[in-house]
């Protein structure tokens, strides 16, 4: 049985492990409940986006725009592809980070030229031991997501779509499935792909109202186009927030739960060990007494 | 007077839903106005100022970013970056804005960052504008 001592300092340490683990938790919950509150905010927005381009794609299905342009001259081995990366800025959140990884692994493994933008200090590091091709000047945080950056991000990306830098750009993030459950996932964000919007098949026989564009189908798809993809790269950032969070908030409380057991078997191991002590002291004092009584 | 459905969605909140009675807007080549029962069109918007009429002889102004407006059926959509009323500017925080892109604006820039501040000068001398043109109605 291990000495009194080292088991009252072992609860101790596991005890001031607990509080940061604990705060941590708190930290991340309070967090958690912002981000979701700002991705409740711009639900309307993205959902209004996204339906405003289906609606025109349904009414003018023969509409050329340059974002739609897929680009299928260009062969497999020469296509530049860019992804957008979102991981954390630190590690303790499960296995987030990871995930994460593990899918742009994959993309990664397909023919092309790759060109990695990360968000997130801990990708950027992972990213760099590898020796992948990444955009330095990309330098943006993932803490508290803002339209601003937003923005930032999505010019420098459509910039480069359109100037034939990048054939085409994947976001790699995590997705919020339910309040427990979140999940890694690839999206498309160029070229746009028709069939994604196109779900909704009309009948032929039915009327369609005329939609006039004003001032041109161009301008038009000029100006929604980029706000959908910002308002797509957001929306991301902001998932991806409230999952980091998510995450780190269940490897905390789990950490949490964990050093409570813990606290609880040694507490009772140092309990176990002090009754031998003093059983022991009793059993020497008794033997002592006997013995002088001869 | 008819009416029309007027639903302004900016990017962080539904700022505005209910009907109105006219609406101008700000298209990239000068003004629009919309009346009820307008034919159904996809209008593109210039970073500028709407003012709508939602009750009689009561105009409102409204700040707004990119974006574009949507008329179909005698609803319209205004799907826009941001959208402000005059008394939510912070005239100090525009003009801070204002002064910031200018700064940028005079240094060497890549044509993309060029852009990128021209839009955000843009959008304050916008948000001046409509906050100082409130403050001489007083």
């Amino acid at each position: 049985m291990a000495n009194i001592r080292e088991i009252q300092s072992r609860i101790n340490s596991v005890r001031d492990t607990m509080k940061i683990t604990n705060a941590m938790y708190m930290i991340s919950s309070s967090k958690m409940t912002q981000a979701k509150k700002k991705l409740a905010d711009t639900e309307p927005y993205f959902y209004a986006l996204q339906g405003e381009i289906s609606r025109i794609l349904r009414h003018i299905p023969e509409l050329e725009h340059r974002y739609f342009d897929r680009r299928e001259k260009v062969p497999a081995q020469d296509r530049k592809i860019g992804s957008i990366v979102v991981t954390a800025d630190k590690g303790l959140a499960g296995a987030y980070n990871h995930n994460v990884v593990k899918l742009e692994e994959e993309i990664l493994g397909k023919q092309g030229n790759h060109k990695l933008f990360i968000v997130g200090e801990l990708g950027r590091h992972y990213f760099a031991k590898r020796g992948v091709d990444i955009d330095t000047h990309f330098q943006y945080t993932v803490q508290k997501p803002t339209m601003h950056r937003a923005r930032d991000i999505a010019s420098v990306l459509l910039e480069q779509f359109r100037s034939g830098e990048l054939d085409e750009i994947y976001i790699v993030y995590t997705r919020m499935v339910n309040a427990v459950q979140s999940e890694a996932e690839v999206l498309r964000l160029l070229p746009l792909e028709r069939s994604s919007f196109n779900e909704l098949k009309m009948p032929l026989n039915m009327y369609r109202e005329a939609i006039d564009l004003y001032p041109s189908a161009e301008a038009v798809m000029d100006s929604i186009v980029p706000n959908y993809v910002t308002g797509m790269i957001y929306g991301c950032l902001v998932e991806a927030y409230a999952s980091e969070h998510n995450a780190r908030m269940m490897s905390m409380k789990s950490a949490t739960d964990s050093a409570q057991e813990l606290i609880h078997d040694l507490s009772v191991i140092y309990n176990r060990a002090r009754q031998a002590a003093i059983t022991q002291e009793i059993t020497e004092v008794c033997s002592g007494a006997r013995a002088q009584q001869k | 007077m008819d009416t029309f459905g007027l639903k302004i969605i900016a990017s962080d909140k539904v700022f505005y839903e209910g009907r109105c009675r006219k609406l101008i807007i700000p298209a990239p080549d000068g003004e629009k106005g919309i009346l009820p029962n307008h034919e159904n069109m996809v209008i593109a918007l210039a970073v500028g100022i709407a003012r709508m009429e939602a009750e009689e002889g009561k105009w409102q102004d409204v700040a707004l970013g990119q974006g574009f407006a949507e008329v179909v059926n005698n609803r319209v959509t205004l799907i826009v970056d941001t959208a402000e009323r005059p008394e939510d500017i912070d005239i100090r925080h525009a003009q801070e804005q204002r002064e910031r892109a200018e700064e940028q604006l005079r240094q060497k820039q890549s044509i993309q960052e060029y852009y990128h501040t021209q839009a955000s000068l843009a959008r304050a001398m916008n948000r001046l504008k409509l906050a100082q043109d409130k403050k001489w109605n007083l």
